[in-house]
């Protein structure tokens, strides 16, 4: 009869962002060794809180499958000597197999004939084989940190204290860090501070549930989620929705208990983001809001492991804390805009920005000058200009205030703020803070142009000088996020349809940079051109097919608003038949790549010698001039319904034409219409790249 | 009410009471508890040490003028180090605090993970800051190197942040209206102090000196070294390391030289650490046969 098999191991408190990493490891640890053991077994959930880990198996086998297996042994010819009789050596497979010679069978390999013998292995106790299984979990946690304690000669990531384990009814013996496994674990530090018995798997959550410890992390979960709630309720609002701090706070306690405490009303003219960093940074409270979400009330709720005797007490505890750190706030937030913003660009000279490539002073004016070009590359208006030119300035200035020095958060939203303070356009102040979107995935975009081109203008001269200086990205390592701000640029540009060259910005980029940069321009351009693609072919080949997407990059990205369209237009041709066709026969003019180079030179017409020939090439130059009309106006799709037209002249083509004639004249003559017909198709797309096969169809 | 005084007598009581000695302060100046040699040395190699302490810290650059309610150029700590930590040390830490009035059923205490790193002394360690109703009041950790040294065993340290927790127990807003003594204030004790000392760190030290004094300190302790006198060599390295921290108040130290001169730093404390363990081990690691080893475990 099967059984269900617990696992949980008791320690000090572990740190809230192992979970619930380790927890999916663990249950994957002892899955893996079950399998490994051929223990047959039913569904497994893990367990968890600050203290404790745990895995539940149901219907564990007791008893591993029995296997058979052929052994095989010595060659015939080796097995028996001339008489007959059995040599050294086939005594030696029997005895080792367990089967009497006589009883060996033989088996037939490319190699001759072998004896052999079936081998049956009774399968072991469960009980026998749990023990290494659970101790090989337990070890196999693979911790980002982990340490020693005492003189103990394990490591884990804070020391263990306790092991139980149940198989049915029974404890599966096992030890790890001089702690032996029993069959009892232990109840809330505080409020049941004592060894609980659990007889089987089935009792494990109820009776922990008893014991004060809520051990099922959504439901934890949940029970922070009310409590933050009843907490903000009492305060006539409701909390800010955070899930990640939701997360976290489940992560630090056993049993959630609200703590709803207050802060002075007057500290909510700090900015809404300072209140809400100064609660949720370091002291893990929620932020409470009005009902209807309106503004932030001069509450918060803490959440605490223990229901307190008295909440008053902690309260005062709470808020004593808060309300120190609150002041501080206060004090950056008054001293800080003592100094118009302005003022303070000299302190950032004194701010590394990378040894290299100079303070963030000299980034500023690097970047700005960037941005001045690209704002009249966009034909952006003189207001705006002006307003570019001023955020860009300023766009840094914030790092050395007082206020993001304790928060570093608070980048752009202290600028913002302080702008404001300072008298400086609405526009400014908002692109001060907007530069730096978006922050990540799924952050919201600049809202206007401002912050738009200053933060490409920023990003870009991240790029072109960090690989400048021969520091690109490797693998898992990218300290100045370069990945993020090539993926930066790229949203914010398509977002806005700026239309302006890829190529030409990376060299504005390089020129500002100058001699900072140690190699050679050209290759830097390159360099980052290529990093660019392959951020772009694999953001794109999220919803596009891959071939697709490295077609339509093989044919240029230097506008990235006209790559992105020509690529929705391909894919959208691609349920098209008679595209498809076209670009299955497009293929047949890679042709071209593999002959002689044929130099410079028009097509001629007297050179004609088939139909064919000339069909195809009227067809061509009926459809250039359609296509480049198209293209003209941006309309790909329509350039590539004329491009369609050209399928049956081609397919005529290349049935009746031989483009790799005797005669060089007429050769020539062929691979240049052929070239013609590429370098039109190339506008859109490399499609003798693309393998439609694999591309499939939408 | 207990005073600042009745805390440290307190806490000195309850450690003694579980096998601790009762150390006293370092007279050379340091930022930590952590510095002072019968932490940062006898942490090393594999004798039992069980110690507790009153450390008076300077941090040159938390100085304000006497004037920041919770900001001090000098504050205290009481330093708890046990070697090798002992399994039950949460729960016997938490026994502390009951001593001082902190009832876990009536606060909410919390573990809260904080890995805690000393550059300059080539040491880091796991463990938690401990939270009384979301103030931080102890830093708990488990040294697992020291002077760049693997540490085994394991000790254990724990460090109460003093003034912290007075405030607290005293429900005082201001550190200077702590309670020191019945009838004196931590104000009257420290406020000139702390001016003058906030005084000299941002304003009257003389950075030409102090850079003068490093390099003298530096070399001092790798002559000393080269004798085989890793206390004094010790000694050194401390004052290498204060006189970093008041060059780096002053505002003499850029963003760039900072590392470099973390670098040397870390690097005395390195041999000095070298040079303590091959001298206990030169005198055959005599605590090993003392009552502690004995013992097994304190507490």
């Amino acid at each position: 009869m099967a059984q269900d098999l617990l696992l949980e191991i008791g320690t000090e408190e572990i740190p809230a962002a192992f979970f619930p990493r380790c927890l999916e490891d663990l249950q994957r640890l002892v899955v893996e060794g079950l399998d490994a053991a051929r223990l047959e077994h039913g569904d497994a959930t893990y367990f968890g809180t600050p203290r404790r880990l745990a895995v539940i198996v149901r219907g564990v086998a007791e008893k591993q499958a029995d296997v058979s297996r052929d052994e095989v042994g010595p060659p015939v010819k080796a097995a028996f000597d001339a008489s007959g009789a059995p040599t050294k050596a086939a005594q030696h497979f029997a005895q080792k197999v367990g089967v009497p010679v006589e009883k060996l069978s033989r088996a037939t390999t490319p190699k001759g004939e072998y004896l052999s013998a079936r081998v049956e292995e009774k399968g072991r106790a469960a009980a026998e084989v749990l023990p290494g299984i659970l101790e090989a979990a337990i070890r196999g946690i693979p911790w980002k940190k982990s340490m020693r304690w005492g003189d103990v000669a394990d490591a884990f990531a804070r020391p263990v204290h306790w092991i139980l384990t149940r198989f049915g009814g029974d404890v599966v013996p096992c030890r790890f860090a001089e702690v032996d496994a029993d069959g009892s674990t232990m109840g809330h530090r505080f409020l049941a501070n004592h060894a609980i018995g659990i007889p089987a798997a089935a009792s494990y959550v109820e009776l922990l549930r008893e014991a004060h410890v809520i051990v099922v992390p959504a439901e934890r979960k949940e029970a922070v989620r009310a409590a933050a709630s009843k907490g903000a309720e009492q305060a006539g609002g409701k909390i800010l929705e955070d899930e990640e701090l939701l997360d976290h706070v489940t992560w630090l306690v056993e049993k959630p208990s609200p703590v709803l405490g207050g802060f002075n009303p007057g500290f909510l003219d700090l900015p809404k983001e300072v209140l809400v960093s100064e609660m949720k940074g370091h002291q893990k409270y929620f932020s409470v809001t009005a009902a209807d979400g309106s503004r932030l009330l001069p509450n918060f709720v803490a959440i605490a492991n223990t229901p307190v005797r008295d909440p008053n007490l902690a309260r005062r505890g709470f808020e004593r804390v808060l309300a120190a750190r609150l002041s501080d706030g206060r004090f950056f937030f008054d001293e800080d805009r003592k100094v118009p913003l302005i003022d303070r660009l000299d302190r950032l000279a004194k701010v590394t920005f990378q040894h290299q490539l100079g303070s963030v002073h000299d980034k500023v004016e690097r970047f700005r000058g960037v941005a001045r070009w690209l704002g009249q590359t966009l034909d952006l208006d003189a207001a705006t200009r002006e307003h570019v030119e001023r955020a860009a300035t300023l766009a840094k200035a914030d790092l050395v205030t007082g206020m993001v020095g304790e928060f570093p958060d608070l980048q752009g939203v202290m600028g913002r703020e302080y702008a404001k303070a300072s008298g400086e356009p609405a526009e400014v102040a908002l692109g001060i803070f907007e530069h730096y979107l978006p922050r990540g995935q799924g952050d919201a975009l600049p809202s206007n142009d401002v912050g738009a081109v200053v933060g490409i203008s920023d990003r870009i001269d991240s790029i072109a000088g960090i690989f400048g200086i021969g520091k690109p990205p490797t693998g898992a390592a990218d300290p100045f996020g370069l990945r993020r701000a090539c993926l930066g640029i790229v949203h914010v540009v398509l977002a806005r349809r700026y239309r302006f060259s890829l190529g030409g910005l990376v060299d504005q980029a390089l020129d500002a940079l100058g001699p900072k940069v140690a190699l050679a321009p050209e290759t830097v351009r390159g360099q980052v051109l290529e990093f660019f693609r392959a951020r772009l072919r694999a953001l794109w080949s999220e919803d596009h097919p891959v071939e697709v997407v490295e077609a339509v990059l093989a044919a240029g990205f230097d506008d990235l608003v006209a790559a992105h369209d020509r690529l929705r237009a391909v894919d959208a041709m691609l349920g098209d038949a008679a595209f498809r066709a076209l670009a299955e026969g497009f293929s047949r003019t890679n042709i071209v790549e593999k002959a002689p180079a044929v130099g410079a030179g028009q097509v001629d017409r007297g050179l004609f010698e088939k139909p064919a020939e000339g069909a195809l090439y009227e067809s061509l130059v009926a459809a250039r001039a359609a296509v480049q009309k198209e293209l003209g106006a941006g309309d790909y799709g329509a350039a590539l319904r004329e491009l369609t037209a050209l399928r049956l002249p081609l397919d005529t083509f290349f049935t009746e034409v031989m483009v790799m004639a005797e005669e060089p004249g007429v050769r020539t003559n062929r691979l240049r219409l052929l070239t013609e017909m590429r370098e039109l198709f190339g506008r859109i797309a490399d499609f003798g790249r693309m393998d439609l096969k694999r591309a499939g169809g939408r | 009410m207990l005073t600042f005084q009745d805390l440290i007598l307190t806490l000195q009581r309850y450690w003694a009471g579980r096998g601790c000695l009762l150390g006293q302060a370092y007279d050379t100046e340091v930022g930590a508890g952590t510095m002072n040699p019968q932490t940062f040395l006898r942490v090393l190699g594999p004798e039992p040490w069980n110690v507790a302490y009153v450390q008076p810290s300077r941090r040159p650059v938390d100085g304000r003028y006497g004037e920041n309610p919770n900001r001090l150029y000098q504050h205290h700590q009481f330093q708890v180090i046990l070697k090798p930590s002992p399994k039950d040390v949460q729960e016997t830490y938490l026994g502390s605090l009951r001593a001082i009035g902190i009832d876990p059923l009536e606060h909410d205490i919390r573990f809260v993970h904080d890995d805690w790193e000393a550059p300059t002394l080539g040491a880091w360690g796991l463990g938690w800051e401990v939270w009384c109703d979301g103030m931080e009041i102890t830093q708990y950790t488990y040294f697992q190197q020291t002077g760049g040294l693997e540490l085994k065993p394991v000790s254990v340290e724990l460090t109460y942040g003093l003034e912290r927790i007075c405030m607290y127990l005293q429900d005082k807003e201001n550190v200077f209206d702590i309670e020191f003594a019945n009838g004196i204030t931590y104000g009257e004790v420290f406020r000139p102090n702390e001016v003058e000392m906030s005084k000299y760190s941002f304003q009257a030290a003389d950075p030409a000196t102090l850079f003068r004094l490093f390099e003298t300190y530096e070399a001092e302790c790798k002559r000393l070294l080269e004798l085989e006198l890793p206390l004094p060599a010790y000694d050194q390295a401390l004052k290498c390391s204060h006189t970093f921290n008041s060059l780096d108040a002053r505002g003499a130290i850029s963003v760039t030289e900072r590392q470099g001169y973390i670098l040397r730093v870390r690097n005395l404390s390195r041999v000095c650490a070298e040079g303590y363990l091959a001298m206990r081990e030169r005198l055959g690691f005599p605590l090993l046969q003392s009552a502690w080893a004995k013992a097994g475990e304190v507490a």
